[in-house]
């Protein structure tokens, strides 16, 4: 009895506080998506409304009327997914061999790029401004993939490695054996094994690109290369906010990393879980 | 471990493979990263603002004497420890209270995991934004939730009281931060191998007992990088406090990382930008080293 | 640490790797990941597959180009390394840099128009940036450029938005690292900076030549002129700062317009009403408070401010040294303590105009650019302007704001550069330009359109019919500290409403600033 008692006042508690956290995590999205949805004279209107009355969709429209959006979206998504996977790729190589081997230099690189996680990059931000432009990069999205690719390079190299030392190395030795050569035990034996843990990196890589909002303002000023956060940030006007554009960007940019999220969400948790602890 | 790799002395097949593989992620890191911030670090010695650019030349210490003997400078670094410290155990005893309720399997997990997850995949400037819309002193919609429920009788000002807009942006930044510890920590409890449990429920430990014999040890390492990693993100994160309300109301919110942006930003004035950048990197290297010390590096798992 | 130098080791590792293994490596990896050898394999390498592909094809014409106009550009800086590290390291860096650039280089797809567009020779690109952006003012800039081109055939005009918060910051980092723009957003609160850098063109040379540069009102001329009395942008506008307020609540509590800063403080009072969340006046405690407090201390100290050097007084002391300025400061804490929103403390442009659009304070002093937004916002007969209200004296002081075009010093297409910043500036465009914005134009001529004599605008004209008791003061901008100044006395007014700095020391504090200001001139 008492068991019955205590287990259901324990399974309650627990709704309860899923229940709150939850309602935390979601009411600012729904209160975007509200916003968003209301006529833009709505907006500023007493009482506030919880419910949508009137659905509109001319906030919406107008993000497209007043601004190249459907370029930036496409903008954000060739940035981002194209330094995704420069870096993924770069960050196998080197996550790889900075796992398996161990050579003079190693540990130094490591910390080398352990660093850079705690060196705040402004510091760097002129300086890469006169390189980039020496170079005649400014304003072409290719400048940002190489620098979103080398920002994220020492993270995801990080990252990966913690995913290469689970998996034992008589994997691929096996394979070399049989006649492959290192890196195609590499691609063909290991990378299989790793997809949980390299769809994780590619997904942090992704996201990381998708929101970066400084570098893109300082490399870009093309109306054609502009991307999300950049075009949203001129929302921002001298005037005020423009709260319904704004916030119907914001649906709009959040949906594709929430569909990422959803869709990959079992491959992140498995990776992590192949990778995370067993120090 | 010197020389294991690289031994003979023409060069192996081994090290160039070692060599291919790393040249890819170092030389462009060494070019784009190091270099920069190595000038950036330069900067901090010289008088280097956009006003004035005919003007560059070496001052020694001036710019840190600048930050160091501004009036603001104590509120800042109080803040900036709060920020770090009060959002770090927050986001950590939420993110672990959550991680252990969602170890269970029950229907509708995945789709709970995925409504409160979604935050981490947003940009810190959106999510300041979207809280600066909701802690509007007017017409946000906390005040009017608050007055509704009675809670308060006159609208608070959460982003024009200095008394509550660290709060606000600090509640923002919680919002943002649960969701990695969740993630990570749910990751890492899915690895604990069952027969732990099995052997802890023939010792008869009941729920608490388990937590911390069984759970809590084999998590430690993840544990550890993690609220290592986060402070030296959280305390590297000026986005959300940049959208929200740029340091103030009367410089109350700053931290060093928005302090750094506001030089660069609105001042142009690379010089004390990158004083500030050296103060950052010289404490947040000093706490590594100290927590790295304090919690045994080699208890620390990778990622 | 055995075995040779590193020096020797890298060289070494250099030569093995241009010699045979990075192309033999480079393209058997790429093979086996393009080819169908593998049996299962997973989603991911697949889309890896395909954009590699994809970078291949797209990076062929870069890499066909690349390495000998990166080699050309950076003779020198390579030829150092060459000398120093040998010519097989220099090859394989040169292999991966190339490799690298033209990766990234294919990432923009739009990345040959810059070499493609010289290739029609007469065609000639100018680029404009712009800093007071906003979606609405781009459209309008917009319009008029199409128009220019259509004027000017053989020109092609790119104009530049960067938002609006780090617009200037980008504007100076362009400057400064030469890069291609050629006319420019300059305004009175940057020409100092620009000049300074030599960053903009004096514009002597065109405007002799210009029929409109006669018809520029004085106060346009006066702006275009500030630095060193030379042209060195044509302003777009002036900015003059009126009263807005809501008629319908006035006249609820039978109050007038304020004529001086002490009805407004009444006024404001009496409209305040919490529990209705509304409020007097749309105060201004954030970016930009400085020159609402100096406003007020200046007309609070009447006819003895100095016009010319308006920070200080006829007498030379500083306008922060009298009983008058103490009094000015607490009528503006006042107005904040007793009849504007708790949140404005922290205010900018924004929110002021913001809140007087939301209904939640009843007046409002900005710029003439707000008139229009306030008018698609708010309904007919809810709402007026009228003149800035004056200190007990009955004197009020104005600073003229001025934005414009100005042209960048490295330009290579001067002449083009110019030949934009005319037509923008030509009565016509002007008044197009600052009616659509909502600016006081800058030709003589305009002043005679209806437009401006009637309606929201009327009290500029007022204003100005009125010199004794409309005063208008010379920015005090040039002064070094002025930067350093707008956030020290905002700061400081902050400090005094949180309880943290005496009204007293606060003008102490000021007082010395400005007469070390003016010990170290301008």
């Amino acid at each position: 009895m008492k068991r019955k008692v205590i287990s259901r006042v324990k399974l309650s508690s627990k709704v309860i506080i899923l229940g709150i956290w939850l309602l935390f995590m979601v009411f600012p999205l729904y209160w975007m998506i509200l916003t968003s949805l209301k006529p833009k004279n709505d907006i500023f209107k007493f009482p506030l409304e919880y419910l949508p009355e009137r659905i509109s969709f001319e906030n919406y429209a107008n993000i497209f009327a007043i601004s190249k959006f459907h370029v930036y979206i496409g903008n954000s998504l060739l940035v981002s997914l194209l330094s995704a996977f420069i870096v993924i790729i770069i960050s196998i190589l080197s996550s790889y061999v900075l796992a398996r081997f161990t050579f003079r230099g190693s540990r130094q690189i490591m910390s080398g790029f352990f660093l850079t996680q705690m060196i705040p990059m402004f510091i760097g931000f002129g300086p890469l401004y006169s390189i980039m432009s020496q170079l005649n990069l400014l304003n072409k999205q290719g400048s940002l993939v190489l620098m979103y690719s080398v920002l994220l390079i020492p993270f995801c190299t990080l990252m990966l490695k913690g995913f290469f030392q689970r998996i034992p190395s008589s994997l691929e030795e096996a394979a070399m054996i049989d006649g492959c050569s290192r890196l195609g035990g590499l691609i063909r034996i290991i990378l299989p094994v790793m997809k949980p843990g390299i769809s994780a990196t590619f997904i942090f890589a992704f996201v990381q690109n998708w929101n970066e909002l400084f570098l893109a303002i300082m490399f870009i000023d093309r109306e054609e290369a502009k991307t999300i956060p950049v075009a949203m940030n001129s929302f921002i006007t001298k005037f005020d906010i423009d709260w319904g554009a704004m916030s119907a960007a914001t649906v709009l940019s959040v949906i594709p990393t929430m569909i990422l999220f959803a869709l990959c969400q079992r491959l992140i948790v498995q990776g992590l879980t192949d990778g995370a602890v067993k120090g | 471990m010197n020389n294991t790799g690289v031994r003979k002395p023409r060069l192996s097949r081994t090290a160039a493979f070692i060599l291919f593989c790393l040249l890819p992620a170092l030389i462009p890191v060494v070019v784009l990263t190091y270099f920069p911030i190595f000038k950036g670090i330069i900067m901090a010695f010289q008088n280097y603002s956009l006003f004035n650019l005919n003007d560059i030349r070496f001052i020694g210490f001036d710019n840190f004497k600048t930050v160091l003997q501004d009036p603001n400078l104590p509120t800042i670094m109080q803040n900036t420890v709060l920020w770090v410290f009060i959002s770090l155990i927050l986001q950590f005893a939420i993110g672990f209270v959550l991680s252990l309720l969602l170890y269970q399997k029950f229907p509708g997990r995945g789709v709970y995991q995925g409504l409160i997850y979604y935050s981490w995949a947003m940009s810190g400037f959106l999510i300041g934004i979207i809280w600066r819309w909701m802690f509007n002193g007017q017409i946000g919609v906390i005040n009017d939730l608050l007055l509704k429920m009675g809670l308060i009788s006159e609208r608070i000002g959460f982003l024009s009281d200095p008394k509550w807009a660290m709060f606000s942006v600090i509640v923002a930044n919680i919002w943002y931060g649960v969701a990695f510890f969740a993630i990570m920590l749910t990751a890492a409890m899915q690895s604990i191998p069952e027969e732990l449990f099995e052997a802890a429920d023939m010792d008869g430990a009941n729920g608490l007992q388990k937590m911390l014999h069984v759970i809590i040890p084999y998590i430690l390492p993840t544990i550890i990088t993690t609220t290592a990693l986060r402070v030296i993100w959280i305390f590297n994160f000026p986005d959300i406090i940049y959208a929200m309300t740029n340091g103030g109301p009367a410089n109350s919110t700053h931290i060093l990382s928005t302090f750094m942006l506001d030089k660069i930003v609105f001042g142009g004035d690379y010089g004390l930008a990158g004083a500030i950048g050296v103060i950052s990197i010289v404490l947040l290297l000093l706490y590594t080293l100290f927590y790295l010390f304090a919690t045994k590096a080699s208890k620390a798992g990778d990622f | 640490m055995t075995g040779r130098s590193w020096k020797a080791e890298l060289g070494f590792l250099g030569s093995y790797l241009s010699d045979r293994f990075t192309a033999l490596l480079a393209a058997r990896y790429f093979l086996r990941l393009v080819s169908k050898e593998n049996g299962n394999r997973s989603l991911c390498l697949n889309l890896y597959d395909s954009m590699i592909v994809w970078l291949l094809v797209c990076g062929i014409n870069e890499i066909m180009k690349g390495p000998w106009t990166f080699y050309n550009n950076n003779y020198f800086f390579m030829r150092g390394i060459f000398v120093r590290t040998g010519k097989k390291l220099f090859a394989s860096a040169l292999l991966i840099v190339t490799a690298l650039s033209s990766l990234t280089a294919c990432g923009s797809g739009t990345s040959s128009e810059g070499s493609a567009g010289s290739g029609s020779s007469e065609q000639v690109k100018i680029r404009m940036i712009e800093s007071l952006t906003s979606p609405a003012r781009t459209e309008v800039l917009n319009q008029m450029l199409t128009k220019f081109e259509e004027a000017n055939p053989g020109i092609d005009v790119e104009l530049i938005s960067p938002p609006l918060d780090s617009a200037d910051t980008k504007i100076a980092q362009m400057l400064s690292s030469k890069a291609d723009v050629d006319v420019l957003e300059v305004r009175d609160s940057t020409v100092k900076q620009f000049v300074t850098n030599n960053w903009i063109a004096d514009l002597s040379a065109y405007t002799s030549k210009w029929s409109g540069y006669g018809t520029l009102n004085t106060s346009a001329q006066m702006s275009a002129n500030y630095i060193e009395n030379k042209p060195y942008y044509i302003p777009y506008g002036l900015y003059e700062k009126i009263l807005f307020y809501r008629t319908d609540w006035f006249k609820e509590k039978g109050l007038e317009a304020p004529k001086t800063w002490e009805d407004l403080y009444q006024a404001a009072k009496a409209i305040t009403d919490p529990s209705k969340n509304r409020y007097g006046y749309s105060f201004r405690g954030g970016k930009g408070a400085d020159s609402y407090i100096v406003d007020m201390v200046r007309d609070y100290n009447g006819t003895n401010t100095n016009p010319e050097d308006a920070m200080f007084l006829k007498n030379g002391n500083t306008i922060f040294s009298t009983p008058e300025a103490k009094q000015a400061l607490e009528n503006h804490l006042n107005i904040y303590k007793d009849g504007s929103p708790k949140d404005s403390v922290n205010w900018g442009f924004a929110e002021m105009v913001e809140g007087f659009e939301a209904g939640i304070t009843g007046m409002l002093i900005q710029d003439p650019d707000v008139i229009d937004v306030v008018k698609q916002k708010m309904g007919e007969g809810t709402w007026s302007t009228a003149a800035i209200p004056a200190g007990p004296a009955g004197v009020t002081h104005f600073k003229v704001g001025a934005a414009g075009w100005g042209m960048a010093a490295h330009s290579e297409h001067k002449d083009e550069a110019w030949k934009l910043i005319e037509f923008l500036s030509s009565p016509e465009e002007n008044e197009f330009f600052t009616q659509k914005i909502g600016l006081i134009p800058v030709h003589t001529t305009a002043s005679e359109n209806e437009f401006y004599k009637t309606g929201y605008y009327k009290p500029y004209m007022d204003m100005n019919a009125d010199t004794a008791h409309y005063i208008p003061v010379k920015p005090e901008t040039d002064y070094k500290g002025f930067g350093e100044w707008r956030s020290i006395i905002q700061q400081d007014t902050q400090a005094i409403i949180f309880g943290k700095l005496s009204v007293d020391d606060a003008l102490k504090k000021w007082d010395a600033y400005w007469i070390d200001q003016k010990k170290q001139g301008k």
